[in-house]
């Protein structure tokens, strides 16, 4: 049953009390925990603004339409190892990392191909199988940087070399508003989690970014008519001042109103998921995040783009571990977010991208770890048919100052998820000459 | 910006400089005038301020826990120590360059762990934080949280370990395009052989045969073969001091000019990389019209904030509510430091900003100035507790004049936290 996004908002405004009282719970947490406190019952209640524009006719199986695709690109910052994510059958893999090379018998084989996956992430082979997944190994962008920094740039704005105020989905954002959604900005067309992603940065097109989805919320204190001082908060927004800062702090408010309306009534429980990611650094989940993620797909509320931001990729100093536990998250993430798409019948309107700012180095440090590298790894998750091929490879008997070379130029994929978002000729205007490759 | 009055420039300063005054103190800043408020920032010493020993000099610390982690309460007790001195501190700017530089090296204590030398690091970010830069580097260089915290513990001749010596070139010094991959690996040669031992308390120590001293030519300078050396090429690159005068201007200024920013690396580079020197060149030119308007960070948000309120927030409160916020000290996300503007734009920080409001307004004593302006409608008034002596946006006066007085059961409390969570309060 499609359920519009107007209703559903009209729906979740009265379903979606938040606790008063709640916040003072959290804040007597203790340092060490990582997670808030649930909220206790509730004296509150969420109002939100409605946004203007037309909405995304829903329909399933035969009668998708293209607006009903929604594409989700999983950014794994830091740099993730390639090389030990999906592994060459080659001897100088072994030759060049003496301590971090994984042992044949505990790798992932793959059918049709001679490479093999980090063991961590076993649960991906049924995708593999059914041909809903492909690897692009020696990825990277042209005049691809050692620098994360200027690397995420590029690989954000998708223009290599020089700096770009626009990234490259925000630019489809911005070129797609006219047909979808009436020229009217919606911040739920494109949704970050895990925090804001550059990638979704356009000229017009305004994104919602989510840090934490367990403790996205507005509380007040006990006795407080918050419907009325949450409307006063929503006044501050409007009219727009002149002074561009000051008016962009404005414009945050409204729609964050209408994404604490919606993830009030998608916001999971970590400890249902059976799974407490161990990542080191301070991000989220991807198991989390990925949650989140299908739940906002299961409503139907025009969400055409999520990017999910998950960290701790940059594993210079005890690789094993750390990375065990990074890719064993991402994996375990996969399958949970397949499985309630699944569930509630959204998995073909969907498309997984994974980026990563660069691969690292082909050898070892003296660290247990890797340093900064150049060509990468990306999976696509999507239709059935298209899956079960590596594209590109490593080509590690041609390495460029110690690097994997650039196989692949990762603009042709990020075109290829445009055209799954937007049917033929989608990339046109987001990328000039850009390469394309992979057929969706 | 410009400022139409003394009291609307010592303000400023005040934001960009301080953790926050308390009610009275802006007259006080009035009374100095701009220029007498920038020396008082800058040199407290010269008007009898004294110099301020560690938060933490005076803690006999011992493990709690045999399991080489500190225990709760100790965590607890540093940032207790640590955020009671930003908000009673004499000399708010240095503390403000202590940020500015644990911000600059970005040491997380995720990665680092071992709460002692994560203190030593943050004490270094204070006590050479306002002199000279090339001594700050030189010893952050070696500082076991820094060794730990970018792999040079684990670095050696044999198999170098690059973390360090790239973003000793790229987020430290020179800056990205000021230097090759080349230069990175003779960084990296040069400072190999330094080790933390965990069993002698967390010191650094130099194990020769674990050092490279192969001479390296870094940035153009042959010879560079260990950390004097290495130090010593880098902060004499003509890139060094723009680097750094670009990055204080626009903590402390917002997006400046390049023209503005050279001027300040010329100032920098003539005052012999004096940190000091460098900050009240920026605020001088700050205060003469070359600063933007710029987001404000969930620490300096909150401290300000409890400030002007006299909120009472013990610290557990106090970290609860900037874990929410997003800004958890001691632990920045990445190697490049805090996010910037475009998170405390976003969903999160916005949502959590009006939670904390509301709960600051509630922490507010009931004869606190700020409480009776709400409670009076005396918004001028508010705003001026609120170091915004220029008044309201009209959108947020309109809020606030159409806001119930009965939105909470203590009259006023719902207009401050209002005014607390305005768009107003996050732009400094």
């Amino acid at each position: 049953m499609p359920i519009s996004r107007r209703a559903f908002l009209g729906g979740a405004a009265g379903a979606a009390a938040v606790g008063g009282g709640a916040w003072a719970t959290l804040l007597g947490d203790s340092i060490e925990a990582t997670r808030p406190t649930a909220a206790v019952p509730t004296t509150s209640v969420v109002t939100t603004t409605t946004v203007a524009g037309g909405e995304a006719a829903v329909a399933t199986g035969a009668g998708m339409s293209v607006t009903d695709r929604v594409l989700v690109v999983l950014e794994m910052s830091g740099g993730n190892d390639a090389l030990n994510t999906l592994v060459p059958p080659v001897g100088g893999y072994h030759d060049a990392r003496p301590q971090l090379a994984i042992d044949d018998g505990e790798l992932v084989v793959l059918g049709g191909t001679d490479y093999r996956l980090h063991p961590a992430l076993g649960g991906l082979v049924g995708f593999w199988n059914d041909q809903t997944m492909s690897a692009i190994a020696g990825v990277a962008m042209p005049q691809q940087s050692r620098s994360h920094f200027q690397a995420m740039d590029t690989w954000w704005s998708g223009v290599p070399g020089s700096p770009s105020q626009t990234g490259w989905l925000g630019r489809w954002l911005d070129l797609t508003v006219d047909d979808e959604r009436n020229g009217v900005p919606d911040p739920l067309r494109a949704i970050a989690l895990g925090g804001g992603s550059p990638a979704l940065v356009g000229l017009e097109t305004m994104a919602t970014a989510i840090r934490n989805p367990a403790d996205f919320n507005l509380m007040t204190q006990p006795g407080t008519d918050t419907d009325a001082l949450i409307a006063a908060f929503l006044a501050t927004s409007a009219p727009l001042v002149n002074e561009p800062t000051l008016a962009a702090a404005q414009q945050a408010i409204p729609g964050t109103l209408d994404a604490v309306a919606l993830l009030a009534a998608t916001s999971s429980d970590i400890e249902d998921l059976g799974y407490e990611s161990n990542t080191p650094g301070a991000g989220r989940s991807a198991v989390e995040l990925l949650d989140t993620a299908a739940r906002i797909i299961g409503m139907d509320i025009g969400t055409r783009v999520l990017t999910v931001g998950v960290s701790g990729f940059d594993t210079h100093a005890g690789q094993l571990d750390n990375h065990d536990a990074l890719l064993r998250d991402i994996g375990t993430a996969l399958e949970q977010f397949f499985a309630r798409l699944d569930e509630s019948g959204d998995r073909e309107r969907v498309m997984v991208v994974t980026t990563s700012e660069f691969g690292r180095r082909v050898r070892e440090n003296g660290s247990g770890g890797t340093d900064h590298g150049n060509g990468g790894l990306q999976f696509v998750f999507g239709p059935a048919g298209n899956g079960g091929v590596v594209h590109g490879g490593y080509e590690l008997d041609s390495l460029d100052n110690g690097d994997i070379p650039l196989a692949i130029d990762t603009r042709s994929v990020y075109g290829a998820a445009l055209e799954w978002l937007g049917g033929d000729g989608a990339a046109d205007g987001v990328f000039e000459n850009a390469p394309a490759f992979l057929a969706v | 910006m410009q400022f139409d009055s003394t009291r609307e420039a010592v303000a400023f300063l005040a934001r960009r400089a301080t953790w926050g005054l308390a009610p009275g103190a802006l007259d006080e800043l009035e009374a100095l005038g701009v220029a007498g408020t920038i020396d008082r920032l800058v040199d407290p010493s010269a008007v009898g301020i004294a110099e301020e020993a560690s938060a933490w000099a005076d803690w006999d610390f011992t493990y709690d826990r045999s399991d080489g982690r500190a225990s709760r309460a100790q965590t607890l007790e540093a940032f207790d120590r640590w955020m009671t001195r930003l908000q009673t501190t004499n000399r708010p700017l240095d503390h403000q360059l202590a940020w500015f530089w644990h911000d600059h090296f970005a040491v997380s204590f995720q990665v680092v762990r071992y709460l002692p030398a994560m203190l030593d690091h943050l004490e270094l970010c204070r006590s050479l934080g306002r002199g000279d830069v090339r001594e700050l580097i030189r010893q952050v260089t070696t500082d076991p949280a820094m060794l730990v915290f970018l792999d040079g513990a684990t670095s050696t001749g044999e198999s170098p370990n690059e973390n360090f010596g790239r973003e000793l070139l790229e987020l430290y010094t020179v800056g990205i395009n000021n230097f090759t991959e080349a230069d990175v690996r003779a960084a990296t040669v040069a400072l190999t052989g330094w080790v933390v031992r965990p069993r002698s308390g967390y010191k650094a120590h130099f194990v020769p045969r674990r050092h490279d001293d192969t001479p390296q030519t870094l940035l153009g300078v042959d010879g560079v073969h260990d950390v004097d050396t290495t130090i010593a090429a880098v902060t004499s690159s003509p890139a060094c001091p723009v680097f750094i005068a670009s990055k204080l201007g626009r903590y402390l200024l917002g997006d400046i000019d390049t023209t503005t920013i050279f001027d300040l690396g010329s100032v920098f580079e003539a005052a012999d990389l004096d940190i000091s020197a460098l900050a009240r060149a920026t605020l001088t030119t700050g205060v003469a019209g070359h600063a933007s308007p710029i987001v404000a960070a969930p620490l300096p948000w909150l401290l300000q904030s409890i400030a002007s309120t006299g909120a009472r927030v013990e610290t557990p409160a106090l970290v609860g509510a900037l874990r929410l916020l997003g800004q958890l000290p001691a632990n920045p996300p990445n190697v490049g430091g805090y996010p910037g503007a475009s998170t405390w734009l976003g969903s999160s920080a916005t949502a959590a900003r009006f939670t904390v409001a509301t709960d600051l307004a509630r922490r507010t004593p009931a004869d606190a100035p700020a409480l009776i302006a709400a409670r009076e409608g005396d918004w001028a008034r508010l705003a001026d507790l609120l170091l915004r002596p220029g008044g309201f946006s009209q959108p947020t006066l309109a809020a606030l004049a159409d806001l119930d007085r009965s939105v909470t059961v203590r009259p006023g409390e719902g207009a401050l936290a209002l005014a607390l969570a305005s768009p107003d309060l996050l732009i400094a």
